[in-house]
């Protein structure tokens, strides 16, 4: 299936018009910022992945050969552009839980410091796991790449892939039925 | 009766066959609720809306975007480009040298203003891209400091945390423009990253204290 239109922006963004850049990003922008809100689980990293992830797309889209769709080439630099910095963020934060998330305890930060009683949707159980399972999860479950892919992307070894999905989806489990249940204690491990 | 484990209920959620779990499954009515959980729970997952971008997200992209003709200012040549940057980069690390300090006894306090004269005459990219290296690591030792200080004395004060941004914010700032110029420099691109979570870290931390008291504002 060839988008003649689609084709024609893309030469056009190529040759610098900036036009044609906005109606390719409006065209992606939804795509884009999902995919990237839903790896980073906050709305101002998101952004800034976004915004990372089009300026790069937009300076290498002479790269760009069309082999693939134009939305599924930026869809793939937005995922390795969040992958990327999250990796970076958790190396330079040097907590005890990697990005691997060989500790099963949650990023403390990323935890709702009151007791209060709130409904946890499964949006934001998403955006209260640690940066590495939920990673893992919305790779694995939702974008569809296999173990061996997540590994080479994360440089992680293929079983710590699937230990990771494992307890990822026990803990998401745990924070939507915790919240079903009127049981709200984030301390607890 | 033991339960299938977390990692078995995965495998089975993958359609994989485990020794053993089909027997447990047919005969244990809590095992069988969890893994129609989980596949529930992965349809919610995949069933998420798609979210709209921020209004004002396109004008952020637009700021950094390779333009026909250039139309992003003059361009005076990217090496003098690049050390403007790198002066800007100085400025920032010497109002967090400046923290650093404030907190560090015994160490003698720098005039920032002297730095940033001498980082605006780095001309070469090789002189240019060694001062971001060394003020960087300088950076670094005063934050390192400052945590320390911290964890000995109590947190600093929120005003503290907001000067940080404040100088975060500036440094993001400076790292984008200079990597509009130069986008695959990948000292550029680390001090972009870092920036960007150092900036997301101190937010949080200033609404976990905002919210809950909590002392904890450096790591
Ligand atoms: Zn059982």
């Amino acid at each position: 299936m060839v988008d003649l239109t689609e084709a024609t922006l893309v030469r056009r963004a190529r040759a610098g018009e900036l036009e044609a850049m906005r109606e390719l990003y409006e065209r992606h922008a939804s795509r884009v910022y999902t995919v990237v809100r839903r790896l980073a689980g906050d709305n101002d990293l998101a952004a800034d992945l976004a915004q990372d992830a089009w300026a790069s797309a937009f300076q290498k889209i002479r790269e760009f050969r069309g082999e693939a769709a134009f939305g599924t080439w930026v869809h793939r630099i937005a995922v390795n552009t969040a992958l990327t910095q999250l990796r970076q963020a958790a190396r330079r934060r040097n907590l005890e839980q990697g990005f691997d998330g060989s500790s099963t305890q949650g990023n403390p930060d990323r935890w709702p410091a009151s007791g209060a009683a709130e409904r946890v949707t499964i949006q934001r159980a998403l955006d209260l796991l640690p940066d590495g399972y939920r990673s893992v999860l919305w790779l694995h479950d939702v974008e569809g790449y296999t173990h061996e892919e997540i590994g080479a992307r994360l440089g992680i070894a293929v079983g710590t892939s699937k230990s990771q999905l494992a307890k990822a989806r026990a803990r998401l489990r745990a924070l939507v039925t915790e919240s079903r249940a009127e049981v709200v204690d984030h301390g607890a491990s | 009766m033991v339960h299938l484990s977390e990692e078995t209920l995965s495998e089975l959620l993958e359609g994989e066959s485990v020794t053993g779990a089909k027997e447990h499954l047919a005969s244990c009515p809590v095992c069988r609720g969890e893994l129609e959980a989980l596949r529930r729970l992965r349809s919610e997952l995949r069933e998420l809306p798609e979210l709209d971008a921020p209004p004002e997200l396109w004008s952020r992209i637009e700021a950094r975007l390779p333009v026909g003709g250039r139309a992003r200012g003059t361009r005076r040549g990217w090496r003098s480009q690049i050390a403007m940057q790198v002066a800007a980069l100085a400025a920032v690390f010497v109002l967090g040298l400046g923290l650093g300090r404030m907190f560090a006894p015994g160490d003698q306090a720098g005039p920032g203003s002297q730095l940033v004269s001498e980082r605006a005459a780095a001309t070469s990219l090789a002189d240019a891209m060694a001062e971001v290296r060394r003020l960087g690591a300088q950076y670094d030792a005063a934050l390192r400091n400052l945590e320390q200080l911290a964890a000995q004395e109590g947190a600093p004060t929120p005003s503290l945390a907001e000067q940080r941004l404040a100088s975060l914010d500036a440094l993001v700032e400076a790292s984008r423009t200079a990597l509009s110029v130069e986008p695959a420099d990948p000292v550029l691109n680390s001090y972009l990253f870092a920036a960007l979570e150092e900036r997301a870290a101190v937010l949080r931390q200033m609404r976990v204290q905002q919210g809950s008291g909590s002392e904890v504002l450096w790591r």
